[in-house]
């Protein structure tokens, strides 16, 4: 199944006052006795660019990682656009819309760029043993009308040049605008991105931060792990504030800068 | 040309044939899907042994000499199906050891040792393939309509060992120039990722398993069919590091490159070995050629691991490139400059 067939099957119309897209309750996940994260509740609202940040080791990629499915939680209930997702795989979550990006750079590497891109666009007739096998007169079409998509995303994000670069040789700033651009070819509902701007150049990093602006705009739910908190300022509402495996506060950055726990939080971090 | 020429060239071109049949399918799971298979052999000596239980009659024949499972005595070509077929499902439990839960490198192990046990458990269980003597008198495919010791013959099955290669190199360079192969190169580089971005990992590396699987079966049936005997001797793990051996010589994550090294190593190394003169103490030669053997893979890591024919970039035209003018509505086919198989 593919995310545009979910999204017309499963999904439920947008109800009024419930603007939450996925919700997280009761996460735990332990680590041979150590404890990650430690009963995290999140409701992450539709449509918002949301915040989460705390010092290391405060649980935050582990947290990310539940809500993709790529770790699995000792215990809790994770829930997205109405359905329980708990048990669905990382794939089956990616298809349904629900995509991470991760903090260190996970580009294909002996792909070019271009095929990054493709490579994530559901419902290729020919991305499949049998359809494959049928020939490029089944699936050139398709490709030829992602091309165009990608076209596009390449000259927004100004990696026009790269196309038919190898992913692996780029900079690291531009390895992660192609893992951006690769997720958004996916057409995600929810984008999970963890720590999008770390190793940037800050110029690169700023554009990031007015692309996701935009995608937010254009009605994206997108929750972004970040360590700077004056991106998270700029950028993000609301911020969810974890510390020790907990969720400290969920609020306005503005609100966040009265609260001495959180101020303490990232002090002693 | 004498006529033992002519046979000593017929069958080189039947190994070579079967070597690139072999290699093609490793070349799909290894270079292609990053599926690192060490248990390959274990593929092919399946094959083998099902076209010989097949197409022999049953084990009271022949004085009752030798003991096997089956002995049903089909035609050609049921054996070699059912070789590919055995073969692919013999990949089914295998993909176990696949999980996410196995890394790469713990599957290669996995592989081996598997591919170890199982030729210990074939060699000392004799009811199954007659154990460590093996299976022999396999019939010739088609005997009764052409003369298994003929120069005819000979010529018949080189034909259909090319023919089979050929069509083997054609529908895998089919699934690796689409978008279906690329999401297997992509799986290769790291396969979190491509999980990460909607691609069923563990179902697509079942699949590369089952299919190359498939091929290392009728690879067998074609070779068995050929020499008519098969033993645990003629599958010990060593001989997928001969494979392997061409994979990286020749080029990995290509088919062209697969072929090129299923020529130069299986069958080129281990025929130019053959005439290295007698010397030392007995055991010392065929000892040696495993040391070629191995220096060759080292060698290649080391300065050229990229191999004969490297894997090649796959351009794209770009969306601005393709239609130049806005008012094209028709889009012309994708360009692929890439030969790349």
């Amino acid at each position: 199944m593919r995310s545009t067939d979910f999204q017309t099957s499963t999904e439920p119309a947008p109800q009024s006052g419930s603007g939450i897209i996925l919700r997280a309750t009761g996460l735990r996940r332990d680590y041979d006795g150590v404890r990650a994260v430690d009963g995290v509740d999140l409701a992450i609202g539709r449509g918002r660019l949301t915040g989460l940040i705390g010092p290391n080791g405060a649980g935050k990629s582990t947290t990310l990682g539940i809500l993709a499915g790529t770790i699995e939680p000792t215990a809790g209930i994770i829930s997205y656009a109405g359905r329980d997702v708990t048990k669905l795989g990382t794939h089956g979550r990616a298809r349904a819309g629900l995509l991470r990006t991760f903090q260190q750079a996970s580009e294909f590497k002996r792909l070019t760029v271009l095929e990054n891109l493709l490579s994530s666009v559901p419902g290729n007739p020919g991305d499949s043993l049998f359809g494959a096998l049928r020939g490029p007169r089944h699936w050139r079409q398709f490709e030829n009308e992602a091309l165009d998509t990608a076209t596009a995303l390449l000259q927004r994000f100004r990696l026009e040049p790269q196309a038919n670069d190898y992913a692996g040789n780029l900079s690291g700033g531009q390895r992660r605008l192609v893992e951006i651009m690769r997720a958004l070819m996916a057409r995600p509902q929810v984008l999970l991105l963890d720590e999008p701007m770390a190793g940037v150049h800050p110029k690169l990093a700023r554009e990031i931060g007015e692309h996701l602006i935009a995608l937010r705009d254009d009605g994206m739910t997108i929750l972004m792990v970040e360590h700077e908190l004056s991106i998270v300022d700029q950028l993000c509402d609301p911020v969810i504030v974890m510390a020790d495996g907990r969720v400290l506060a969920e609020r306005s950055m503005f609100e966040l800068r009265q609260n001495t726990a959180v101020v303490e939080a990232y002090l002693a971090g | 040309m004498n006529n033992q020429t002519l046979f000593y060239i017929t069958t080189l071109v039947v190994y070579g044939g079967v070597d690139v049949i072999a290699c093609l399918g490793l070349s799909m799971q290894f270079g292609v899907a990053g599926v690192v298979n060490f248990g390959f052999i274990i593929f092919q000596a399946a094959g083998a042994y099902t076209a010989a239980v097949l197409s022999l009659p049953s084990d009271r024949a022949n004085g009752a000499f030798q003991q096997y499972v089956a002995g049903l005595h089909l035609p050609f070509p049921v054996p070699w199906i059912g070789a590919a077929a055995v073969g692919g499902v013999l990949a089914i439990p295998f993909t176990g050891l696949l999980s996410r839960r196995l890394r790469t490198d713990n599957t290669a192990i996995a592989m081996l040792v598997t591919a170890v046990i199982a030729n210990a458990l074939i060699t000392n269980y004799r009811p199954l393939f007659n154990g460590a003597a093996g299976v022999s008198l396999v019939p010739a495919p088609l005997a009764s309509a052409i003369d298994p010791l003929s120069l005819n013959y000979q010529y018949v099955y080189c034909g259909v060992v090319i023919a089979v290669a050929l069509a083997t190199f054609l529908v895998l360079r089919r699934l690796t120039a689409s978008p279906y192969g690329r999401s297997l190169r992509a799986m290769r580089d790291n396969d979190l990722a491509a999980a990460s971005i909607g691609t069923n990992v563990r179902g697509r590396r079942t699949a590369i398993l089952v299919l190359g699987g498939s091929i290392a079966g009728l690879s067998g049936a074609i070779l068995v069919g050929y020499i008519n005997l098969w033993a645990p001797s003629a599958w010990t793990y060593q001989e997928t590091v001969v494979l392997i051996a061409a994979l990286i010589v020749g080029g990995l994550g290509n088919h062209i490159g697969a072929v090129v090294g299923a020529l130069v190593v299986p069958l080129g190394f281990e025929e130019a070995t053959r005439y290295i003169p007698a010397f030392g103490p007995p055991g010392l030669v065929p000892a040696l050629e495993w040391v070629i053997i191995g220096s060759l893979i080292l060698t290649f890591l080391w300065f050229r691991p990229q191999g004969l024919v490297p894997e090649r970039r796959r351009i794209l035209g770009l969306a601005s490139v393709r239609n130049p003018s806005t008012e094209s509505v028709d889009l012309p086919s994708l360009k692929e400059s890439s030969t790349d198989a």
